[in-house]
């Protein structure tokens, strides 16, 4: 990925992480690899993509097999936190640490921003990426 | 044996009659149908399969946030959402229901109906 | 329709072709086989699979139901698919205790006797010569009569069928036999075909194991089996795995392989796995492929459990993936029946089927099959494989 993407990718996690209810976030390709992360040193962020996009791929098909419409996004409960899992375009996943009490309000509105960014960011540089190769 | 599975289907209709609950199903966490009653047209096989995997995957994501245990897994839709929460350790229970569910109403038919089916195949005897 | 059985003279095919081929095209012509279980049902359904098998194939079936009006099982025997009704005859045993007329030409008058109810049933068998015959059941006469008696008759009855070339099946259950008795019915049969039933985690399985009477005979392993509707048993499978080294095939295998498949892949690679449901030769199996990326090995956790063989799925051009390839068997378990794919045969560089196994350091006759996902060749036959060493034969 063009250097150029990064940093802008990582600004939009570091946005988020400043909303008090968000623990954790990370970006990953939609074939499990690991594009960025603001995870704290405790989560291994690889593993945390690929689990993601299996996630979000095996709900997207779930979705379609069972004909209830386009995929929106996954959340999966544990007793302290909920884990958000959403396509940011095409290519690549965002994925969301939040506590289990948040203003989910606040959270959802942050999230939508954010893959919007996401989803520019990625195909400006995929874009560039052609340009370049021709 | 055939009671087992007879007390299982009840379990799965009484939740299904639960407004706001399309249909219900109990699947082994490795994939497998135990019963369901889910609507023609959709394979019971595949749901069975991918509520495996999205529990399982899940299950394992949350040992990496280190949060807490697992409690359920929720897939939003445009037209409805799919929920899924561990029915002991053997079975999971999944639920199809309509996009402006009641959830909290659901997840507490669930939890019970999930309970239940605990303790139903607690009880099997293998022959 | 099937061809006739004078085609194959000297076997009677049970319908599933896989068991078939594991005897040699079926059960030898005259041979007697015992069905047994500890409870009813599972082997009525194998025996009547047989019987309409026999129907199906254009020879005569004699059919002994000691439960069921004939028209009742008549009805009941359209599950098993088309066949010409001609060819399946029923021995009529219960119109007479009714005490209403009977369609069949034959049928006992008499139940409480024995020798009326063996008489009927030899002079059936001599009469009509039929390919096969089924007495369901033989508890029904040894609620009944003195055990002695039974052991009698029914040795009569065996030696009217062998007379005749018929394959005769016997439905039993034990518990009202001691060991003795148990030993001298074992003997009088040349096949013993068990029947068993398990529940695990909310799922019964059936499955069934034949085994030749007399040392150094066939004995198969516990087959698991299901029924399908319009054909009867079938074998069958419940998980399949599809498993190799990243872009080794495997999705495409399994959707070769099985007329539907869904597959959870993104940008080239699975994420989650495939999944499909294949029948062929008188098998049903589900077939669920898996990730090759190592990212996502944390779906064997969750897939890699009551596995009834593997399909193992390497490029044929890449040797080193094959380390990786062994790696991913031993994450499924030991000792589960695999056969080896050496995929994109077609492809220059392609190694041939005895340098894979070299490579890969695979056990002395391990089999290694080469095949062309893309194209669908060599995948029935390595599933048709796999499933013979899951059956297994001494």
């Amino acid at each position: 990925m063009p250097e150029d993407a990064r940093p802008r990718l990582q600004a939009v996690l570091q946005e988020l992480r400043r909303i008090p209810d968000i623990l954790a976030v990370a970006i990953a390709r939609r074939d499990g690899l690991l594009i960025a992360h603001a995870l704290p040193k405790s989560m291994d962020p690889k593993r945390i993509a690929a689990m993601a996009a299996s996630i979000v791929g095996t709900s997207e098909m779930a979705a379609e097999e069972m004909g209830q419409g386009g995929f929106l996004q996954s959340i999966v409960d544990s007793v302290n936190s909920k884990m958000l899992a959403t396509g940011a375009g095409e290519e690549a996943i965002l994925v969301t640490m939040v506590r289990t009490d948040a203003n989910m309000g606040l959270v959802l509105i942050s999230v939508e921003k954010a893959i919007q960014t996401i989803a520019t960011i990625l195909e400006e540089t995929s874009g560039e990426a052609k340009e370049v190769a021709t | 044996m055939t009671d087992v599975w007879q007390e299982l289907q009840e379990a799965i209709e009484e939740l299904s009659h639960v407004s706001d609950i399309k249909a219900a199903a109990v699947v082994r966490r490795d994939g497998l149908v135990i019963t369901h009653t889910l609507p023609d047209g959709v394979d019971p096989k595949i749901v069975a399969a991918m509520t495996a995997a999205i529990v399982g995957t899940s299950e394992m994501a949350t040992l990496q946030l280190a949060q807490g245990r697992f409690t359920r897994a929720i897939i939003e839709s445009d037209e409805g959402k799919l929920l899924s929460t561990g029915a002991g350790e053997e079975a999971l229970l999944v639920t199809l229901v309509y996009s402006d569910a009641n959830l909290g109403l659901v997840l507490m038919a669930m939890e019970k109906t999930a309970k239940r089916v605990e303790e139903i195949l607690a009880l099997e005897v293998v022959s | 329709m099937q061809a006739p059985e004078e085609i194959r003279p000297g076997r009677v095919s049970t319908g599933i072709q896989v068991l078939d081929d594991r005897l040699g095209g079926g059960f030898p012509r005259s041979s007697t086989l015992l069905l047994f279980s500890d409870k009813p049902t599972e082997k009525r359904l194998f025996a009547e699979t047989f019987a309409v098998q026999g129907a199906k194939s254009g020879e005569t079936t004699l059919y002994v139901d000691f439960y069921r009006l004939p028209s009742l099982a008549r009805n009941d025997l359209l599950r098993f698919g088309n066949f010409p009704k001609d060819r399946l005859v029923l021995v009529d045993a219960i119109s007479s205790q009714l005490m209403v007329e009977s369609p069949e030409k034959y049928r006992i008058e008499d139940v409480s006797s024995l020798s009326s109810i063996a008489e009927t049933v030899i002079t059936a068998i001599e009469e009509l010569r039929p390919s096969r015959l089924v007495i369901d059941s033989m508890e029904f006469l040894a609620d009944r009569f003195p055990q002695d008696d039974v052991l009698r008759e029914w040795k009569r009855i065996i030696e009217a069928a062998k007379g005749v070339g018929c394959v005769t099946c016997f439905l039993f259950i034990n518990w009202t036999y001691h060991e003795r008795e148990l030993q001298v019915i074992q003997a009088m049969s040349d096949f013993l075909v068990e029947f068993r039933s398990s529940m695990r985690g909310g799922i019964i399985r059936n499955s069934m194991r034949i085994t030749e009477m007399g040392s150094g005979g066939l004995k198969t392993n516990w087959i698991p089996y299901t029924f399908k509707d319009l054909i009867g048993v079938t074998v069958y499978f419940p998980r399949i795995l599809v498993t190799g080294p990243f872009n080794a095939g495997k999705s495409t295998v399994v959707r070769s392989l099985a007329e539907r498949a869904i597959s959870i892949d993104r940008l080239g690679t699975t994420v989650a796995f495939d999944y499909g449901n294949v029948s062929l030769s008188g098998i049903e199996a589900e077939i669920f492929g898996t990730p090759g990326q190592e990212r996502f090995e944390f779906i064997f956790k969750i897939f890699a459990r009551e596995v009834s063989g593997v399909l193992l799925v390497v490029d044929a051009t890449r040797p080193e993936d094959f380390e990786r390839a062994k790696y991913m068997l031993e994450l499924i378990g030991e000792r589960i029946p695999y056969v080896v794919l050496a995929n994109k045969s077609d492809l220059p560089g392609a190694l041939p089927v005895d340098q894979v196994a070299h490579k890969m350091d695979l056990p002395e006759g391990s089999p290694v099959m080469p095949t062309v996902a893309t194209e669908n060749k060599g995948l029935r036959e390595a599933l048709l494989i796999l499933a013979e060493m899951i059956i297994g034969v001494r």
